[in-house]
């Protein structure tokens, strides 16, 4: 493992922040949560967000997904400056542009596998039969297309983990933002699941950023990002 | 996948609170629906456009107080008098005593003058009457009842008296139709056999149906007959036929301010009920609902899917209400009709039926719209931060 300070290789940015903050206030009183961050991660990059608790990680991880906003900064996401986008225009632009992978999977429990994997493409303009090839395809990626008609509850924690993926590539985004993706799995499931991440990367460009606790889950990304009490604090290649 | 197989699976999340709301909406939109309709039944029943020149004079003490017929002299020499008959609640039943439908002592020479809209849409034929008039044993019967009984001209139909001591053999001469099915549902015979058959009441009668030539002339006769008779034995009660008919409605209290007073109740414990639900099932949705807007399903779609469930929701179980109210407006048509007239009408309307489907949706709209809306604008990072 070598380390060197926000050097994460060449290329293209897909992600530029710049000067970026955030901050939380209880009444009167302003937490901040991120400050002056800037970073540049190249498009196909493999990012694993660490820090201890409080570092500011997943607000970092929520900025640069678009559920989030900074207080301050600017960010410049898949070719999109997001503070010029209203809340409508975001939510379209998460569509098109990011999956999200949660530590929960976070399924719709009363939809099915396809049904689940299908749920993005209904703000597509897509025929029915163009969203079943993507559905299928997905889930022919993860391994469980004969699993599809089985709801959430008939899975096990790594198969609703692999459908959530599914749901999450199905609309080929560029980026992909996991947290804490292995959280909630066994040894043998969470390597499953990095390794379906790792192909995901490798085989189709996916640009990816994870946050995780997990040294373990960290070494599949090819760099790692630290935070310190919401300031950058190291960037790190992984030698795998 | 299509929105409303999303929209249908998200409802269904949890049968039993699905079910158990739909139930008592479907409750609540019957009571709503049925009440509604039977305050329209007795509106109708002071509304009978036919009888704005119609009065009724009866004892001031009361119906079961009988009048001299000889009042019929005084009345029929009011210049503003068409004419007058005279008409007797009878209250005899045909076979059997659960077999019960009003039934009537009048005057079959004025009977068809007085009532003469109500008898004119059944193209009865002068010759007819006179066929009735002619026979003393004769009735008239209207066309629902005689269908209910099987009964035809000339077929003979025996009356087992229950005020009176009289159990008359009547033969009916003819078969009349009537615009409103509650009218149908009835049976005139002359009022001789009345008198004759029943010594105490010869030469007594319970009311005098009086046609006036013109309603403006109501007032001015209404109060001449009453302030005519005042202060003698028999003093007189006279009203208009809306009036009349009115007071059988008033005997039930005051039953529309109880109706409204009921609706208003159910009204406000439903949408309290259906806003409470709607709030708990989208209170355990707000990491879904945040996952849905993390993949790029907007504020406003979330509120429309949310609301879209409300209105499905509220508008199954208006539809179910509304359909079983109409099964048993049928069942109250057929079980009551013929013991109180009023309910021969009885049906649950278009008009009723549109409100207590917009009503219903209303309540959807709104007992949804505020949960949903607070759900909608929480920041996804907080809902996903809910343990859901």
């Amino acid at each position: 493992m070598t380390s060197d300070r926000f050097d994460l290789g060449g290329g293209e940015p897909i992600i530029t922040l710049r000067d970026v903050a955030k901050s939380y206030w209880r009444e009167a009183l302003e937490i901040p949560v991120l400050q002056g961050i800037d970073l540049e991660i190249p498009a196909g990059s493999y990012i694993a967000l660490m820090g201890p608790s409080g570092s500011g990680k997943t607000t970092l991880l929520n900025l640069i997904a678009g559920i989030d906003r900074p207080t301050g900064g600017s960010l410049e996401v898949c070719g999109y400056e997001l503070n010029d986008l209203d809340d409508d225009q975001l939510a379209s632009w998460r569509n098109a542009h990011v999956g999200f992978i949660f530590q929960n999977y976070n399924l719709v429990p009363v939809l099915n596998a396809y049904e689940n994997v299908e749920l993005p493409l209904l703000l597509m303009k897509l025929s029915r039969r163009e969203r079943r090839e993507k559905v299928e395809e997905a889930l022919a990626m993860v391994d469980l297309m004969d699993r599809r008609w089985n709801y959430p509850r008939q899975l096990s924690g790594g198969q609703e983990q692999r459908v959530a993926i599914a749901r999450a590539v199905v609309t080929d985004p560029d980026l992909l933002v996991a947290d804490e993706p292995t959280g909630a799995l066994d040894a043998k499931n969470a390597e499953d699941v990095l390794g379906l991440m790792e192909r995901l990367n490798s085989d189709l460009g996916k640009t990816i950023v994870m946050v995780t606790h997990d040294p373990k889950a960290a070494h599949h990304a090819r760099h790692q990002i630290h935070l310190e009490k919401g300031v950058l604090d190291k960037a790190v290649e992984v030698n795998r | 996948m299509r929105w409303l197989a999303l929209i249908w699976k998200s409802l269904m999340r949890s049968k039993r609170r699905t079910l158990l709301i739909v139930g008592s909406l479907v409750l609540s939109v019957f009571t709503v629906a049925v009440l509604q309709s039977l305050l329209t039944t007795l509106n109708s029943v002071t509304d009978n456009p036919n009888s704005s020149n119609r009065l009724v004079v009866r004892h001031k003490s009361g119906l079961t107080q009988m009048l001299p017929r000889s009042y019929e002299a005084y009345l029929r020499q009011q210049s503003e008098v068409e004419t007058v008959c005279a008409l007797q609640w009878f209250g005899g039943y045909y076979q059997d005593p659960r077999n019960f439908f009003a039934n009537f002592a009048s005057d079959e020479t004025t009977l068809f003058q007085i009532f003469r809209e109500e008898f004119g849409v059944s193209g009865i034929t002068e010759a007819q009457i006179k066929d009735y008039i002619r026979d003393g044993a004769g009735c008239i019967v209207g066309e629902s009842l005689a269908k209910k009984n099987g009964w035809k001209v000339g077929d003979v139909v025996p009356l087992t008296g229950t005020i009176f001591p009289l159990n008359p053999r009547l033969t009916i001469r003819l078969i009349f139709k009537s615009p409103k099915p509650s009218d149908e549902n009835a049976l005139h015979f002359h009022y001789k056999v009345l008198e004759e058959g029943v010594p105490y009441m010869k030469g007594l009668v319970g009311s005098f149906w009086v046609r006036a030539r013109r309603p403006e002339d109501i007032p001015r006769l209404i109060e001449r007959v009453d302030r005519h008779y005042a202060n003698s034995a028999y003093e007189t009660l006279t009203e208009t036929e809306n009036a009349f008919n009115l007071a059988f409605v008033k005997m039930l209290g005051n039953i529309g301010a109880i109706i409204q007073g009921i609706t208003i109740a159910v009204v406000i414990a439903i949408l309290i009920v259906t806003g409470n639900t709607m709030a708990t099932a989208i209170r355990e949705r707000t990491t879904e609902i945040a996952v849905f807007r993390a993949m790029g399903f907007s504020a406003g779609r979330v509120l429309a899917l949310l609301l879209a469930e409300g209105v499905l929701l509220v508008g199954v179980g208006g539809f179910l209400g509304v359909l079983l109210a109409n099964l048993a407006a049928g069942g109250v048509r057929s079980s009551l009709g013929a013991a109180m007239p009023f309910f021969a009408d009885f049906a649950i309307l278009p008009d009723t039926v549109l409100a207590c489907m917009l009503g219903a949706l209303g309540i959807g709209v709104l007992a949804t719209f505020i949960p949903a809306y607070a759900a909608t604008r929480r920041p996804i990072t907080e809902g996903l931060r809910s343990i859901g």
